[in-house]
This record gives C-alpha cells, sequence and structure tokens, in this order.
C-alpha cells in the first residue's frame, strides 16, 4: 500500500513554514501585537497541528508521501559506488514514523506555547517577543528536520534547532550562567555535529545519495554495496558502513545528551522551564533518537554499530538515573532523568527493537513536557523557587498541578498502566531476547534493569520532596495561584501520559493473544508506509540472533514484565520509607563516598571543562606566542637585519663633500683597474 | 563596455571626491558608489557568459584594445568576466558602499580623501577581478595596495605606520617573487606566445608547457614558476605561515578599510590562485596536492587556535579569516567540481560574512571605543538589533544551514571528501571539518563575555542604540548571507560553469 | 704649424688633475667650485682637440654646451655657497655634515 497521493498531503510543507511565518511576523512585530507576539505562534503551532494530524490521519488511510520541493543545489562528484552526479535538495517524507512524530511535535509545541502565557506573560518577563519568535523558529526547524527526506535536511535543520537552542537556553542573557549554559550546549553538540558533518559528507561521497527513503537512498546503495562486497575509500563495504554510521552517531549522542555528551543538558536548564519541556525534554533532544530511527535501515546493516548504539544507551540510562538521585534542584533531577530516558530509546533501538524506541519516544515525550510544565507550575507557585528541600506540602494547595504531575511520575518510573510502564518494559524486554545471545548487549541490558530502579526512585524522591510532608518554607506554605494557561496544558498531557501506553500493549496482547499492538503495525506498514521503511523490512536486516528463557517467549517477557515492574516499586518504595515523612531529611551519609563522586556528576562537567579551558585554551597561547615570537618574530627579524644592515653600511656617508669625490675617483680607478685585468692590459 | 564604465565611474568619483568639500564627501561617494553597485547587479542580471575565461570561454562583457609592444610581447586592456569574476565584482561593488556607510560614524577627519581613496580601490579592484591581460592585471594588482596603505596609515590605530608598513613591504615582496615566476615562464614559452594575454599563456600551459628558459629545463621551470607564484599569492591569501602581517593591519585599520581588507582584498590572493596556479598547472597541482592540502589544513586549525587565544575582536576575526581562506586552498587543491566551486563560492561567501563581522565590531568600538572582549558584556542590553544581527552574523561564520557559510563549507568539504587527484583527501577534510569545532569555540566566548551578562563597560561612554545607517547595512549583508545560504544555485551554478573546463582541460 | 692631438690630452690631463686635487683636497667650497670648473674646462679641451683632430663640429657644439652648463652650475654653487654661509657663518665643505641621513 506504498501509494504516493498528493491529496492533502499538498499542504505537508506548511506544518513547517507556518511557524516561520509566525517567526518573521513576531520578530518584526512582536512589540506591537496583543500578548507580546504569543498569538502568532499559537495559531501556527495550532495550525501545525491541525495539518499534522490531518497527514497522520491519511497515513492511517494507507498513504504516505515522498517528493523533493526544491533543489538546493546541484553538480558533477564521482563517488566511490559509481554515481556520477549529485543532487542536494530538500524534499518532504511523510511516513508512519515522520506523521506520528509531527503530532507529538506540534502537539507539545502547541501546549508549551499555551503554557507560555501563564508561566512568562504572567510572571511579567522582558523581552518577550524575542522568546516567541524563537520558539516560533524553533518549532519550524524541528518540523523540518522531523520531515526532511534526506541525511543533508536533516543535518541542516539538526543544527537550527541547536541555534534555538543556544538562544532560548541564553533567553535571559542579563544573568552571567544562561550564557555560559547556552555556549556550553552548543559547543558540546557542535563537537557531535562534527563527526555528524563529516558522516553526511563521507555518506554523500560514498553513495552520491543523501536520500532516506526510495531506491535512490543511501540505504539501498549501501546494502547494494555490501551485496557486492565493494571496497569503500579502502574499506569493505560492511566495515565502512559502520565507520560512516558511527560518525552520524556522534551527532545523535550530541544532540540526544548521550554519554559522553550528556553535560550541556543539566546546564541548558538555565533557560526557562517551558524551554526546558520543549526543547530539552520532548521534541529537540528527541532529534538525535528520531535520526537513528529515521536512518534505521542503515543502522540496521551494520550489527556492531547497533551494539554501541545500545551499549552506549543502557550505559547512559544508568549513568544517568545515578546522578538524578542526589540533585536538589526540581528541573536538575528531571534533566538528568531526561538523560536516562534516553538512554533506553538508544537501548532500543540498538537492540533492533525500532517499535519499542520509538514507543519509549513517543511516551516520553508526553510525560517528560507533563513533568517539565508541572515542574514550571511548581516553580510558579514557589515564586521561582526551585530547590526541593524548600518546598513541601504542596499536594492539597495545588491539586491539578499535583495530579498531572503524578501522573507523569507514574509513567516516568514506569508504573502500570502508565504509558512508560510498557514501553519501558518493551525495550528492556527486546534487549534481553538479544542479549540472552550476545554479552555485550546482555550488559547493556542489566545496566538498563538496575536503572529502573533509580528512576523509580528519584522519581518518588521528586515527589515526596515536592508535595508531600509539611510545607519546609514561607512560599510553599503560601503559594501563587496559577492560571488556565498553566493547567489547560497539564491537563492534557496527563490525560496523554496516563493513556499513550494502551497504543502498544505487547505483553497483554501476547497474553491474551489479541491484536492491540497498534503502533507496531503503524510502524510496520499496516497503513501507509514507504517502501523500505517498516519495521518489518528493518527486522529482516537487522543480524541479531533472539533466545529465550525457559523456552518459551511469554515466560521470557512475563519475567522481564515483572523484573522491571518490581524494580520500579521497590525503588518508589524506598523513597517513600526515606521521604514521605512530615520533615524529610538528607541521607547523605548512607552513600558514603558515593555521595560526592555523585553530587560532581562524576567530575564528568570537570574534565570537559579542563579539556576546554585547562588543554584547548593554554595550547591555543601556546600558539599565539609562537605565533608573535617565532612567526613574525622572523618576519619583523628580516626588516630588523635589514635596518642593522643599513646601519653599517650608511656610515660610508659622513656628509662630506670630500669624501666622496674620494671615493668617486676611487672607485672609477678600481673599475679601470678591473676592466683592465679582464681586458688583458697587464698580461 | 560596460567594464570600463563601472572602473571609470569609479575613479571619476575617485576624483570629484578627491576635493569636494569634508563635510559632504561621506554622502557624496556613497551616492557615486550607489551607480557602481547598480551597474554590477545588472551586469548580474545580463550575464550571457559562459566557460572559463582563460580555457575557451564565452566572455561576458570582453573589450580588447592593444596597448603597448614590448620586445615581441604585445600588452593589451582586455577585460571580460566570466562565472568566476562576475560574483567577485559585485561583490566588491557591493561592499564598498557599505564601508562607506559604515565610515559616516567613526571618520572625522580628511573625509574627502577617505572616501576618494575607497573609490580609487573599488576601482582597482573591480580591475583586478576584470583583466584578462598579465599586465593590466599587474598594473591593479599593485595599484590596491597604494590607497590601502593609505587608508590604515592615515586613519588607522596608534601602530598604523608599524602595520601599514608591513602590509606593504610583505605583499609588495611576494608580489615580486609573483612577478619574476611568471614573466620567466612567459619568457620560458618561447614563440608560443606572443602576448601576455592570460587566455593565449594559459592555452600554451596546457598544450605543453615551457620550453626551458636560462639553463632550466621546461618541467623544472614550470615547477619553480608554481611554487613562486604560489607563495606570491600565499601572502596575500594568507597562508600560514605567512599569515602575521593580517592581524595587525586589520587591528590598525578603520573598520571600513578592514571590511574591504578581509572582504575583498584577500579574495585578490584567492582569486589569483584560481586563475593562475590551479588554472594553468594541472600537473603541478597533482604533485603538489599534499603538501598543499597540509599548509591548508594547519592555516584552518592553526588559524583556529590563534584565534582562540585572542581578547581583541579585530584580532578574532582577522585570525578566524586565516581560517577560512585555509578551507578555500583545501577546496582548490581537491580539484572537483565541488571543492573548487565551493572555494570560489567560499571566497563570496567569507567577504559578505567577514564584511558583517567587521561592521558589527566597528559598530561596537564607536560606541564604546574599545575592542577589548575584557573591557565589557551585556551589549545586547543597549543596542538589542545591532547584537541581534552580530549573532547572527558570527552564527554564519560558524557555519550554520541556511547561511551561506555553510554552503560553501559543505561544498568545499564534500569536494575535497572524495578528491581523487588528493591523497588521504578524507583524512585532510576530516581535520580540516574540525575548524567548526574551535570557530564555534571562540565566537561564541567572544559572544558570551561581550553581548551577554549584565550590562557594563570599562570605558567611560554611554552607549544607546547603534546608528541606523550603520544596522541597516549590516541587515543588508545579513539578507544577502541568507539569501546566498537558501539559494547558493544563485551564483554556484555560473561558478561551476566556469570551473567545470579547469578540471576537465588539465586533461587528469 | 699643427700642434699634434695628444699634447692636447696631455693638457687636458693636467688640468683635469689640478682640478681633481682641487676637489679632493680643498675645504673651502669656493676653490671647490673653481676646482670643479677646471675640470670642465679639461674635459672642454679635450672635445675641442678631438673636434679639430677629426674635423667635426659636434665636439665643439657640446663644448658650447658645457660652457653654458658651467655657467648655470657657478651660478647655482654660488647660490649654495651664499646659503652655506648664512647658515653656518662658515664655507667649509666639511662643516655641513647633518643633511647626510
Amino acid at each position: 500500500m506504498a501509494a504516493t497521493a498528493t491529496g492533502p498531503f499538498g499542504f505537508a510543507p506548511a506544518i513547517a513554514v507556518l511557524p516561520l511565518v509566525a517567526f518573521v511576523v513576531t520578530l518584526l512585530f512582536g512589540k506591537h501585537l496583543p500578548k507580546k507576539g504569543a498569538l502568532p505562534g499559537i495559531i501556527a503551532t495550532a495550525g501545525s497541528l491541525l495539518i499534522s494530524l490531518v497527514m497522520f490521519v491519511a497515513v492511517g488511510g494507507g498513504n504516505a508521501y515522498h517528493t523533493t520541493l526544491y533543489e538546493w543545489t546541484a553538480g558533477a562528484a564521482a563517488s566511490e559506488t559509481g554515481a556520477d552526479g549529485v543532487a542536494f535538495t530538500f524534499g518532504v517524507l511523510i511516513d508512519p514514523l515522520s506523521a506520528l512524530m509531527l503530532v507529538i511535535v506540534s502537539l507539545v509545541a502547541l501546549l508549551v506555547h499555551v503554557f507560555s502565557l501563564g508561566y512568562m506573560n504572567a510572571e511579567g518577563e522582558t523581552g518577550l517577543p524575542r522568546y516567541y519568535a524563537e520558539l516560533g523558529l524553533f518549532t519550524f526547524s524541528m518540523l523540518a528536520f522531523v520531515f526532511a527526506d534526506n541525511l543533508l535536511m536533516a543535518f541542516m535543520f539538526f543544527e537550527l534547532v541547536g541555534l534555538c537552542s543556544y538562544l532560548l537556553i541564553g533567553f535571559w542573557f542579563r544573568t552571567e550562567s544562561a550564557p555560559s549554559a547556552a555556549k556550553k550546549a552548543f559547543l558540546v553538540t557542535r563537537f557531535g555535529d562534527y563527526f555528524f558533518l563529516i558522516g553526511v559528507v563521507a555518506i554523500a561521497a560514498t553513495f552520491g545519495t543523501v536520500g532516506f527513503a526510495g531506491e535512490g537512498s543511501f540505504v539501498t546503495a549501501a546494502e547494494t554495496a555490501i551485496d557486492d562486497g565493494a571496497t569503500l575509500f579502502g574499506f569493505d563495504a560492511q566495515t565502512w558502513v559502520t565507520i560512516t554510521g558511527l560518525l552520524v552517531l556522534g551527532g545523535v549522542l550530541g544532540k540526544s545528551a548521550q554519554f559522553p555528551f550528556h553535560t550541556w543538558l543539566p546546564d541548558a536548564m538555565e533557560g526557562p522551564t517551558t524551554v526546558s519541556a520543549l526543547i530539552h525534554a520532548a521534541t529537540m533532544v528527541a532529534a538525535g533518537v528520531y535520526l537513528v530511527a529515521r536512518m534505521f535501515g542503515y543502522y540496521a546493516l551494520s550489527p556492531t554499530a547497533l551494539s554501541i548504539i545500545a551499549f552506549v544507551g543502557g550505559f547512559t540510562a544508568l549513568f544517568a538515573a545515578t546522578m538524578g538521585v542526589v540533585k536538589d534542584d526540581v528541573k536538575q533531577v528531571l534533566a538528568y532523568s531526561t538523560i536516562s530516558q534516553y538512554g533506553y530509546m538508544m537501548l532500543g533501538l540498538g537492540v533492533g527493537g525500532y517499535v519499542a524506541g520509538v514507543f519509549h519516544l513517543l511516551n516520553h515525550a508526553f510525560f517528560k513536557a507533563l513533568l517539565f510544565l508541572g515542574a514550571g507550575a511548581v516553580i510558579v507557585l514557589m515564586h521561582h523557587e526551585q530547590n526541593m528541600w524548600k518546598m513541601g506540602g504542596l499536594k492539597d494547595k495545588a491539586p491539578v498541578t499535583y495530579y498531572t504531575f503524578l501522573a507523569g511520575a507514574l509513567a516516568l518510573a514506569g508504573i502500570v498502566p502508565f504509558s512508560g510502564f510498557w514501553s519501558k518494559d518493551e525495550v528492556l524486554f527486546d534487549a534481553l531476547i538479544i542479549g540472552l545471545e550476545q554479552p555485550v548487549i546482555l550488559a547493556a541490558y542489566a545496566m538498563g534493569l538496575v536503572a529502573v530502579f533509580f528512576t523509580g526512585f528519584y522519581t518518588f524522591r521528586m515527589v515526596f520532596l515536592t508535595f508531600h510532608g509539611e510545607p519546609r518554607s514561607e512560599t510553599a506554605e503560601d503559594p501563587h495561584p496559577v492560571g488556565w494557561a498553566i493547567k489547560v496544558p497539564l491537563i492534557v498531557l496527563g490525560i496523554l501520559a496516563t493513556v499513550t501506553g494502551l497504543v502498544n500493549m505487547a505483553p497483554v496482547a501476547k497474553l491474551l493473544n489479541v491484536d492491540i499492538t497498534f503502533l507496531e503495525f503503524w510502524l510496520d506498514g499496516e497503513y501507509g508506509y514507504v517502501e523500505g521503511l517498516t519495521y518489518h523490512a528493518y527486522h529482516e536486516t537487522v543480524a541479531f540472533e533472539e533466545g529465550v528463557i525457559g523456552g518459551s517467549e511469554t515466560t521470557t517477557m512475563l519475567l522481564s514484565a515483572g523484573l522491571s515492574l518490581g524494580l520500579a516499586l521497590a525503588g518508589a518504595f524506598t523513597a517513600h520509607t526515606l521521604y514521605n515523612v512530615p520533615e524529610p531529611t538528607r541521607h547523605m551519609q548512607k552513600l558514603g563516598g558515593a555521595y560526592s563522586l555523585l553530587r560532581n556528576n562524576y567530575y564528568q562537567d570537570e574534565y570537559q571543562v579542563w579539556l576546554a579551558q585547562g588543554f584547548t585554551l593554554p595550547l591555543a597561547r601556546a600558539a599565539d606566542r609562537f605565533d608573535q615570537t617565532v612567526i613574525d618574530g622572523i618576519v619583523n627579524g628580516t626588516s630588523t637585519v635589514s635596518l642593522f644592515s643599513s646601519n653599517w653600511v650608511k656610515r660610508i656617508q659622513t656628509g662630506i663633500v670630500t669624501n666622496y669625490a674620494a671615493l668617486l675617483v676611487g672607485g672609477f680607478i678600481a673599475l679601470l683597474l678591473v676592466l683592465g685585468y679582464l681586458g688583458g692590459w697587464f698580461a | 563596455m560596460m567594464i570600463e564604465i563601472l572602473i571609470a565611474v569609479a575613479l571619476v568619483g575617485a576624483l570629484v571626491t578627491f576635493v569636494a568639500p569634508n563635510r559632504i564627501a561621506g554622502k557624496l561617494a556613497f551616492a557615486i558608489s550607489l551607480v557602481p553597485t547598480a551597474l554590477s547587479l545588472w551586469l548580474f542580471a545580463a550575464f550571457d557568459g559562459s566557460g572559463n575565461a582563460l580555457l575557451d570561454g564565452e566572455l561576458a562583457f570582453e573589450s580588447q584594445a592593444a596597448w603597448l609592444e614590448i620586445g615581441g610581447y604585445s600588452i593589451s586592456w582586455f577585460v571580460g568576466l566570466d562565472g568566476i569574476s562576475l560574483p567577485l565584482v559585485v561583490l566588491t561593488a557591493i561592499l564598498c558602499t557599505l564601508a562607506i556607510v559604515s565610515s559616516w560614524t567613526p571618520i572625522d577627519e580628511r573625509e574627502s580623501q577617505f572616501y576618494g581613496l575607497i573609490l580609487f580601490i573599488e576601482a582597482m579592484l573591480i580591475g583586478v577581478f576584470s583583466a584578462l591581460d598579465f599586465f593590466l592585471w599587474f598594473v591593479f594588482w599593485e595599484a590596491v595596495l597604494i590607497p590601502m596603505y593609505l587608508l590604515i596609515g592615515i586613519w588607522g590605530g596608534p601602530r598604523r605606520k608599524y602595520a601599514a608598513i608591513k602590509f606593504f613591504v610583505y605583499t609588495n615582496v611576494a608580489s615580486l617573487v609573483m612577478f619574476g615566476s611568471f614573466v620567466s615562464l612567459v619568457f620560458g614559452l618561447g614563440d608560443s606566445v606572443t602576448s601576455f594575454g592570460l587566455p593565449e599563456i594559459a592555452t600554451a600551459m596546457l598544450a605543453g608547457g615551457p620550453e626551458g628558459f636560462f639553463g632550466l629545463s621546461g618541467t623544472t621551470l614550470a615547477s619553480l614558476a608554481f611554487i613562486g607564484m604560489f607563495l606570491g599569492f600565499a601572502v596575500k591569501v594568507p597562508v600560514v605561515p605567512f599569515h602575521t602581517w593580517l592581524p595587525d593591519a586589520h587591528v590598525e585599520a578603520p573598520t571600513p578599510a578592514s571590511i574591504l581588507l578581509a572582504g575583498v582584498l584577500l579574495k585578490m590572493g584567492t582569486y589569483a590562485l584560481l586563475r593562475f596556479n590551479f588554472t594553468m598547472f594541472p600537473e603541478q597541482v597533482e604533485a603538489y596536492a599534499v603538501p598543499i592540502a597540509a599548509i591548508a589544513v594547519i592555516s584552518v586549525i592553526y588559524g583556529a587556535m590563534l584565534a582562540l587565544a585572542q581578547t581583541d575582536l579585530k584580532r578574532i576575526v582577522a585570525y578566524s579569516s586565516v581560517s577560512s581562506m585555509g578551507y578555500v586552498i583545501l577546496g582548490l587543491v581537491a580539484y572537483t567540481q565541488f571543492g573548487v566551486g565551493g572555494a570560489t563560492f567560499q571566497m563570496v561567501s567569507h567577504g559578505l560574512i567577514s564584511g558583517l563581522m567587521f561592521m558589527s565590531v566597528g559598530v561596537i568600538y564607536n560606541a564604546t571605543h574599545t575592542r577589548m572582549v575584557t573591557d565589557m558584556s551585556g551589549m545586547a542590553d543597549r543596542m538589542p538589533i545591532a547584537v541581534g544581527v552580530l549573532i547572527a552574523g558570527a552564527f554564519g561564520y560558524m557555519g550554520l544551514p541556511l547561511m551561506s557559510g555553510f554552503a560553501a563549507e559543505y561544498f568545499i568539504f564534500f569536494g575535497s571528501f572524495g578528491s581523487e587527484l588528493l591523497a588521504y583527501s578524507a583524512l585532510f577534510t576530516s581535520l580540516a571539518m574540525f575548524g567548526i569545532v574551535i570557530v564555534a569555540g571562540y565566537l561564541l566566548f567572544a559572544l558570551q563575555r561581550t553581548v551577554f551578562g549584565p550590562y557594563n563597560l570599562e570605558t567611560d561612554y554611554e552607549v544607546s542604540r547603534a546608528p541606523v545607517h550603520d544596522v541597516a547595512s549590516m541587515i543588508v549583508l545579513l539578507g544577502l548571507i541568507i539569501t546566498l545560504g537558501v539559494a547558493p544555485d544563485l551564483i554556484f551554478t555560473m561558478i561551476t560553469d566556469a570551473i567545470d573546463p579547469i578540471i576537465q582541460g588539465g586533461g587528469l | 704649424m699643427t700642434v699634434d692631438v695628444q699634447y692636447y690630452v696631455l693638457l687636458s690631463m693636467a688640468v683635469f688633475c689640478i682640478g681633481l686635487f682641487g676637489v679632493l683636497t680643498r675645504r673651502n667650497a669656493l676653490l671647490f667650485l673653481m676646482s670643479v670648473e677646471l675640470m670642465l674646462n679639461a674635459a672642454n679641451i679635450n672635445l675641442i682637440a678631438f673636434a679639430f683632430y677629426h674635423g667635426n663640429l659636434t665636439g665643439q657644439l657640446f663644448a658650447l654646451f658645457t660652457m653654458a652648463l658651467a655657467a648655470a652650475e657657478v651660478a647655482v654653487g654660488l647660490g649654495i655657497i651664499l646659503v652655506l654661509y648664512r647658515n653656518f657663518r662658515d664655507i667649509d665643505v666639511t662643516v655641513p655634515t647633518t643633511m647626510r641621513w
């Protein structure tokens, strides 16, 4: 059913263009607009959401869409696989994956725009037209990234969302910390993008195409090259695919804040909480993982690359979760949990669990946006206090915030039946069955499993400290009220966080033998699809053996689900005993030496700051000194030597006419003698 | 005739401005400079050339007239445009107009002479990019130095004499080396050439190269000429290790001179490299590809590292120009359509972006009278629009997609990664690409220190919004940068059209 | 009776050497100028002698030129000497050395 009807798909570019128009309008006229420029953004994102939903329905109706909109440039370039020309274009690719992601992004963007009315406008912030313009630009870039039909276009908008992230983290530019965090975020992700760009260039130079889909895609070309046993840039095709895939992965690790490029995300919490919700939780950070899903066919060709993705994902999931345990700032806890959750998605994709990874992406977008907006609501309640130790007892004073936040927390911790449980369980199950045959992936699975406990713990530590117990400060006793603009997005997201898990209840489907894994069908081409971009196709390509425990898939599944649920509950229960008391205290001594290690984030920031300031900067200064002394020294030395020697030579110019005359005569006589000698007078 | 009119308007304008009263010189020069700008845009629209000017291409706006006859070689007034030179002519005209506008605020003495010199330099620059006779070209090439020397030496900063003399002597010595190499090459070509017309020399070079001269064999002579000319142009580009005149000249030069210096004068070097070394010596390019690529990579990384260590905004941008010009060399040596085309595109793009950067630094300097990163912070608070454009320009410099810098760098990287001529091309390209990380490092660092943070200024000046004309010219540049980034084919097709004969004509 | 040309050359050489000796040894600017005149006239003798010898008038013509030149030179030279005297209260040519670099 791979149809490519135009029909409603003709409106697809408008999804991105509407926010771009909002950006331009707000940038130029924001000051004169009502609500300080919020309205164009709200209207545009609402329009984008509407069109995205139309796309979604159209894909559901069995169609897909792939077209080239605009040729950026084209030219002659001999590629390794024989093509002699290349065209770099902008195109639209609407398939199940991108349609789903478009809906997620435009929905969260709309809700965040609305929430901003309560969070930013009501708080009397200055510079709001700038804020809304940047949000618009971000939404534009993100949506265009999502429907990009080729790697270069994806890279371009990938970079643009990075710019928007930079601008929005640095929104409060009059402080010292926000610009610094913004710089760090851009630099760390740029470092990842460096590898990404090499990957793009390498793929383009190798295959002569950067398309994601269809016959002319680099995925197809790579498959052909591997089948033909071609040699690419001196490597065999399989190795080269692994190398280029890992290069692109550099950008993914940067954007999705995976180890070792995760350090920027906690700092990025310097931005407004709305921005954290939209960019640093639900959408931009998802761009990395989305990219892996988008070009999954390529990674599927390389088991090595997949294993690395899985291992990095599992490691990051655990690594970040442990750091989240000891944070005091509510946004910091959420930041580390975001890193950890993206680790799960990477784990899921890395073991070939395309559906599981995308499923977790979907759920996480909603529940993490919910948690961040909930945290934003708490921050409004608390008059911009973010330290959880100064909160407490907000449960009764702000019930809407509490219950929606709780729904998000349950989803994050992975408690049945909230959304997070279903997807996290599926990720872990997929990892387990592969891990039974592959030790590396088993290790990744084990780390992911342990992380479940920590996730449950830090999530409920956060909930208990914030909402339960007695108020621990004056503002907590008398919180600032929140308006409808804050409550409505919370309620919408709260409902979504509760129910989205139902779209793919794989364990239930297995047990009851009913066809209710809708997301799997969706991604598998049951509805509209593009040839080669289905779960089915990927699953056939991925060369992983699957194992089961006790000879039965159902047993394995139940075991896996039970294990993760049990660990999550154990974590939550531990948090309950430690922190759900009227006067909670810190329990740092229980962690001993590990506490300071965790508080300092495993000294990851320190070594990266050292790399920048302790290594690169002195190196640059040394280069500068070398330049000034040696290289410029030689240049100036040339002139000094000339001046010095002329200083000696000029002494024969005494200024006394008689001496000149004598020199003239002497010179003439000498010349005469020389010429005479040469002429043979004295022979 | 169009090119003659273009040059004549600028020259007559220079004379008129020179004798005009100081009070009106700025506005008058601006009005006059609009004529070449409009004309060059018209040339751009009416361009009907194809192919390469040196390799049997269809020239646009060609004109030729006999001039001199020396020792069996005829020298003529020979001008014309192809897809490589036309964008540079347009760039020159636009940047000169904007440079004049950006002088209105800072230049407050000897205005008529200042603006006269700018118009004079414009005429000479257009001549450099359109001349197709070696002698004529060389006259323009050298004539550019004089006004620039005066602009730096008279209106410059505290160490202006040192900087002006260094600039003049360094580039002049380089010109001498280049001139000697080229003329001995022409003599070496013997009877196959009878004029200094560049097309004729290029044809003779590709047809078999020199026979030998002064006891040197033909191939040795060609290699020596290639090296000599490369060194001569390398100073102008500038390439590490011949770059040290550039930061001194930039720091001391007044803002408008910096705009022209970075925006157009540096492109003379890369343009000449493309026209001479990379068009006439395909065999030598192949033979020396690896060392040249190594120099390019060193320029990129080393220049960027130097920029990282600076605290003077102008020095930062100056060293980053060294880095950006390294990309051009890499693209040229790749010898592919995208590589050489991207290098040419980068000449235009870097002209626009570095012009914008120097303009922004100038606007900040006019208001604060300091360029030191450590002396100020929070400028965004006082001049929001100008700083907004500055940030956009800085991101353009970092190669943000949909701005011309990204297009140029991407073309170069793509062109050089798979280059067949250059050994280890993938490795060289990957190393050079690391420049995009360092450039982000120093520019973001500078932005963080100067335009963000709480407002503070060490010098005693009251900073208010930037003048409208400055902001307007910055926005014009930004518009061009974004236009070329979104639609590179506006000039890239005409560039590649002129590049193709070079790559194919080499027979490699 | 005609005198052989070598005697003219000898005379001219002697006059030239006297002039040269004057230029090299004298410090008085006026004597300096006179010595220069002697050298110029030595050249004139040569020119006229050879013109006569070759029967060609060009040499005589050149001698006339040289005379006119010498007159101009004396005028300028005397002017310089006057200025010299005004500035230094002396016409010793070794005194004014300040203009060398």
